[in-house]
């Protein structure tokens, strides 16, 4: 109880409330944007964050990305264009509706059942994460190397895209990782010569790279979107609780596979809508009505994708492992804010925990009003036009990368080196989001491989004897055979005369 | 900047290869089976064996496989694609400008370099042209305000101070 007291007072701060207020806003504004990312929002926010109190830091996060998750919404119900790629995969029925006449219901199933999932995606991180640190304080190396493996494995099986092209993707990020003196033995590795390299590639300016300046660079490719058109709009919240209860399953589906697919690692808001979009066609009594306008898959994926978001740091609290690319920034927040993940910050920090589960539900919360605000003058913010927000963007890339990597101009390089890698990437097919986690992991998984290999003096044994271990190791064998076993599936299937 | 799987493919073999080679080659350390050479040689084997399985387009299916589904949700746009590779060489506008900031920044100073970033890449973008100077010079000063007085990260002031 006493703990529960201290987080309240930690977030009721005036500091964190100014900050939450102000990130939420930004999320909102960022996430309407088309091309610019809630992933994007986290990575720019990073710079600021060095200055703020751990909590405040920690609540800019979750409150710009669940605000930028909802507000892609936004131009994807009133010109067919997501903000956000967690908003594509039901933008068409989100159109469809506004064509119909109804795009304040639209907006008001956005911004109504985004609240909803997550709040129920946060109920669900309160209840799982600590049952969870109980299991995950036995663990040894030998736990750790198979779960940041199977993490890793889970990024390339969840890819829309081809596993092999995933598996490229993640050993990229791994071969990145391997890069200066930050390795078991402190021998250089990868740095040809040069000072500069020696401490490794900084994460977040090789993160501001992917995830902002390859979107700069993307925009440079893409014409500008077109006008919004003028419409009047009506009351965006009428209807809602009607719609809550007249489709309560899929709700409960929405926010349960959301929070799943979330706490899956490299796998996150984008993911969670796609599935469970198709999931609310799949189970519907009416699938027909599926892409004409109909609210149902709506307001399961809209659910699904904020739920996500939660999810995503269940992982990422207990193990250091990101559940998604917005979780993968903000490991490095916690690290810097001597909030390092693992099971004991459950009890030795409780009531830092305690706030962070009440940020979480007050962002959703005050989503409510700040997101009917936006979509009351979403018309002028969609205004902006994108020729003049790109460029500040590039620049605020190369500031703030910059100030990330402690005033280190070579961090600028790395923002560049990896804008072009990540372009370069998403072009051709290779995931993203599998070399960040690489990236990410990259030392957690060596340090724990070559620990456990001098523990075992060299053998393999251990790494399968014990018993989670083996458990941990079925799976990531099963996550990396996986692909083959529907390859075989398919051709079978498709040699069978049907 | 698309690419055929056999370029990108034979590109990931090759980086393999030198990863598994600069990683044999780093100094063991004396009295341990693992050293700092082990990750580094197994993630080049990886790259290796995923390499060459790309470039023999192994695991296309699954991409045709996405690619289909995204089409039933509004289909291939020509005129976007188009678009895209005629323009594809000004997507390096922006890094190219990075490494003009790295090498420029600290002579010339952070206003003047911002200010030219901005204002050529909103070219690019094809901006309203009476705008451009204005929030490239407007977008400059803010920035550097942020940075300088709110964030203290010490940007340089190079040949115009300013003089908060």
């Amino acid at each position: 109880m006493n703990n529960f007291l201290a987080a309240f007072s930690m977030v009721f701060a005036p500091d964190v409330l100014i900050a939450m207020f102000a990130s939420a806003i930004y999320g909102l504004i960022i996430g309407a944007l088309p091309g610019l990312t809630a992933t994007m929002a986290t990575a720019l926010l990073v710079p600021v964050t060095f200055y703020l109190s751990p909590i405040a830091a920690i609540a800019t996060i979750i409150a710009s990305s669940a605000m930028a998750i909802f507000s892609g919404d936004i131009p994807g119900c009133l010109m067919r264009i997501p903000g956000t790629p967690a908003s594509a995969a039901y933008t068409d029925e989100a159109y469809r509706m506004t064509l119909k006449g109804q795009a304040e219901t639209a907006l008001g199933i956005c911004l109504w059942f985004s609240a909803l999932g997550g709040i129920v995606g946060t109920i669900a991180l309160v209840l799982i994460a600590p049952a969870l640190a109980e299991i995950a304080l036995s663990f040894s190396t030998f736990e750790y190397f198979w779960l940041a493996i199977l993490g890793l494995m889970c990024a390339t099986l969840v890819a829309r895209s081809s596993p092999v092209k995933a598996l490229a993707a993640m050993l990229i990020g791994l071969l990145v990782s391997c890069i200066g003196i930050e390795n078991p033995a402190g021998t250089p590795r990868f740095t040809f010569g040069l000072t500069d390299l020696l401490g490794g590639i900084d994460v977040i300016a090789a993160l501001v790279g992917v995830f902002a300046l390859a979107e700069v660079m993307r925009a440079l490719t893409q014409k500008e979107p077109p006008e919004i058109p003028e419409r009047k709009l009506g009351s965006i919240l009428k209807g809602q609780i009607e719609l809550t209860k007249k489709y309560p399953k899929q709700q409960i589906r929405g926010n349960i596979v959301g929070t799943l697919i979330g706490a899956l690692p490299g796998a996150g808001a984008d993911m969670a809508a796609w599935v469970s979009y198709s999931l609310s066609k799949r189970f519907s009594k009416e699938p027909e009505k599926f892409g004409t306008g109909h609210p149902e898959g709506l307001v399961e994926a809209g659910a699904s994708n904020n739920a996500a978001l939660a999810g995503g740091w269940i992982p990422a609290l207990l193990f250091g492992i990101p559940g998604d690319t917005i979780t993968a920034i903000a490991i490095g927040v916690l690290y810097m804010k001597g909030l390092n993940p693992g099971p004991t910050l459950f009890t030795e920090k409780a009531s830092s925990m305690y706030a962070l589960y009440l940020v979480f539900i007050i962002a959703n919360i005050i989503m409510i009003p700040l997101g009917i605000m936006l979509i009351r003058v979403s018309k002028y913010v969609l205004k902006a036009p994108r020729s003049l927000i790109m460029p500040i963007i590039m620049v605020f890339c190369a500031v703030g990368a910059f100030g990330a990597a402690g005033n280190n101009l070579f961090a600028v390089l790395v923002v560049a080196a990896f804008g072009i890698l990540g372009y370069v990437m998403e072009e051709n097919g290779y995931p993203v989001a599998a070399m960040v986690l690489g990236i990410v992991m990259g030392t957690m998984v060596e340090q724990n491989f070559v620990t456990s290999l001098i523990k075992s003096d060299g053998s393999i044994l251990p790494f399968l004897s014990r018993p989670i271990a083996a458990f941990l190791a079925f799976f990531t064998f099963l996550a990396l055979f996986w692909p083959l076993i529907a390859w075989m599936k398919r051709y079978r299937a498709a040699l069978s005369p049907a | 900047m698309k690419l055929s799987d056999r370029i990108t493919g034979v590109v990931l073999a090759l980086l393999g290869i030198a990863a598994f080679y600069g990683g044999s080659r780093l100094p063991p350390v004396p009295g341990q089976q693992v050293g700092p050479n082990v990750f580094p040689m197994v993630v080049g084997a990886g790259l290796l064996v995923v390499g060459l399985l790309i470039a023999f387009r192994i695991g296309r299916s699954f991409e045709d496989a996405a690619e289909a589904e995204i089409e039933k949700f509004g289909g291939p746009d020509h005129e976007a694609e188009t678009y895209a590779r005629k323009r594809r060489w000004y997507a390096f506008l922006p890094p190219a400008l990075m490494v003009f900031y790295y090498l420029t920044s600290e002579r010339i100073g952070f206003i003047p370099i911002a200010t030219i970033m901005i204002a050529v890449l909103a070219f690019a973008l094809g901006a309203n042209r009476r705008l451009i100077l204005p929030v490239a010079i407007v977008g400059a000063i803010v920035i550097q305000v942020m940075f300088v007085k709110l964030l203290r990260v010490p940007l340089p002031p190079g040949l115009v101070p300013m003089p908060w």
